[in-house]
């Protein structure tokens, strides 16, 4: 997938995209101050949001094989299950129960297959949401702090099948998210957003060790502090 | 007191349920869909359109009822179809009457979860009907409400089926121009049983409704 110069104005902010990237089957971390842009470009990634100018070249990838998984998932109002078969009934594929019973087993939801979905707690709702988009293989996924209400065994299983997925069957990944471990740990390029533009990119050892962006080393200065380091 | 087997009030009563569920399923059929394609167009002027039909919520039916007459009598728009004073007339009423009702309500429902409903589907790669389906899916709650509401106000309506009906015995006559009429007459015994009936078959349907609808009624902990 390749994006260029894409621009979207609203009304107190404006997103600028003003380059040309390619996104092969790698992870790509956003990361960024809230209010900078990341889920605007993000969504426009998905094709939910129109860009008022720019181009999206999806390559050979259909609307069928991208998907999204949000920060505040929505469930459908139905049992853990039948959120989790959605993206195969509509792609008229028969549930593999095998498979079904992996994803469940590996977010903890096993024994609430049949509760009722929007009943989850938060956490279990984004780990609902991640198998749920899981279970189709798309080709490119794009991950909005999908990790920020899950527990720390939990992120750390998905990330693991991340890089599993990344060494047998690799795809494209976007992921934003404020929590630096996730980042480090599964990217392999990443771009820090500013007030809407791309201030610094490169690999994690680039941005996140030898930033030479003020605004950069204001963010990881305050990334630190929250942390505690 | 009516005799509980009395023969006119059994027709009167089936005569209303069969006014008021035709009025309905016509409305249901009309206002679900205009509320999700008011909630999903844009074109110039919506926001009139959107006004319009909120204003339709508060029409008196009598005013209603005068417009329709118009329209039906022997010399109106529609008159050479010679409904003034049948049923047919009377549902056209409540027609115009109810659709404002369960379109805004859709509307509504559908402006307050429509987009979370619609990126999702996108995001799962539902094309255009399968979005459709699953967003009158999510709505089912808000769907129902507003029928449920529309079928009430249908129940409870008397103005403009008055007026275009005629309360013709044995012909136009409702549980609710009839509990007028029994009013009017002093037979305040009756028109309270005709009432409590109107109340039990009101409340017969809302329940029917819920049971069908059971799974929704759940606890959400993320508030």
């Amino acid at each position: 997938m390749k994006i260029s110069n894409i621009t979207k104005r609203y009304d107190k902010f404006s997103l600028n995209w003003q380059k040309s990237n390619r996104f092969d089957a790698n992870v790509y971390g956003i990361i960024g101050s809230n209010g900078c842009g990341k889920t605007t470009l993000m969504k426009i990634m998905a094709g939910l949001i129109k860009p008022d100018s720019g181009a999206i070249d999806y390559g050979n990838l259909t609307p069928q094989d991208i998907t999204m998984v949000f920060r505040k998932p929505y469930m459908i109002h139905d049992t853990v299950y039948r959120n989790l078969v959605y993206p195969l009934e509509i792609r008229g594929m028969k549930p593999d129960e095998a498979q079904i019973e992996y994803y469940l087993q590996m977010a903890g939801l096993s024994n609430m297959r049949n509760q009722y979905a929007p009943s989850l707690s938060s956490g279990e709702q984004q780990k609902l949401s991640f198998i749920r988009a899981l279970i189709f293989s798309p080709k490119m996924m794009l991950v909005d702090e999908a990790f920020s209400n899950m527990d720390i065994e939990s992120v750390a299983l998905f990330e693991n099948h991340i890089l599993k997925m990344q060494k047998d069957a690799p795809i494209i990944w976007i992921i934003i998210s404020h929590q630096l471990s996730n980042i480090k740990r599964l990217c392999d390029y990443v771009y820090f957003m500013h007030k809407g533009t791309v201030e610094a990119e490169g690999t994690v050892d680039d941005v996140l060790f030898g930033p030479q962006n003020p605004n950069l080393q204001k963010y990881l200065h305050y990334q630190a502090i929250v942390s505690g380091r | 007191m009516f005799a509980f087997l009395d023969q006119e009030v059994w027709a009167i009563i089936i005569r209303t349920m069969i006014m008021t569920l035709s009025s309905t399923a016509i409305s249901t059929v009309l206002g679900v869909p205009l509320g999700l394609w008011l909630e999903q167009a844009r074109f110039p002027g919506k926001t009139l359109l959107v006004s319009v039909n909120r204003t339709l919520l508060a029409a008196p039916p009598v005013v209603v009822g005068l417009v329709v007459f118009l329209l039906f009598r022997r010399f109106g728009l529609f008159g050479a179809l010679g409904w003034m004073f049948t049923m047919q007339v009377m549902i056209i009423a409540q027609v115009i009457i109810i659709t404002p009702i369960i379109c805004s309500i859709v509307h509504t429902a559908a402006a307050r979860n429509g987009d979370q409903i619609r990126s999702f589907a996108l995001t799962m790669g539902a094309n255009q009907i399968q979005t459709q389906i699953l967003l009158i899916r999510e709505l089912g709650n808000e769907i129902f409400f507003s029928v449920v509401t529309g079928f009430g106000r249908a129940m409870s309506e008397v103005g403009a089926i008055m007026i275009v009906g005629g309360n013709i015995r044995h012909h136009t006559r409702t549980m609710t121009t009839t509990i007028v009429l029994l009013r009017n007459q002093g037979e305040i015994d009756q028109a309270i049983f005709l009432g409590a009936v109107l109340m039990v078959i009101a409340f017969v349907v809302q329940m029917t409704g819920n049971f069908l609808r059971k799974r929704e009624q759940r606890l959400d902990e993320n508030f």
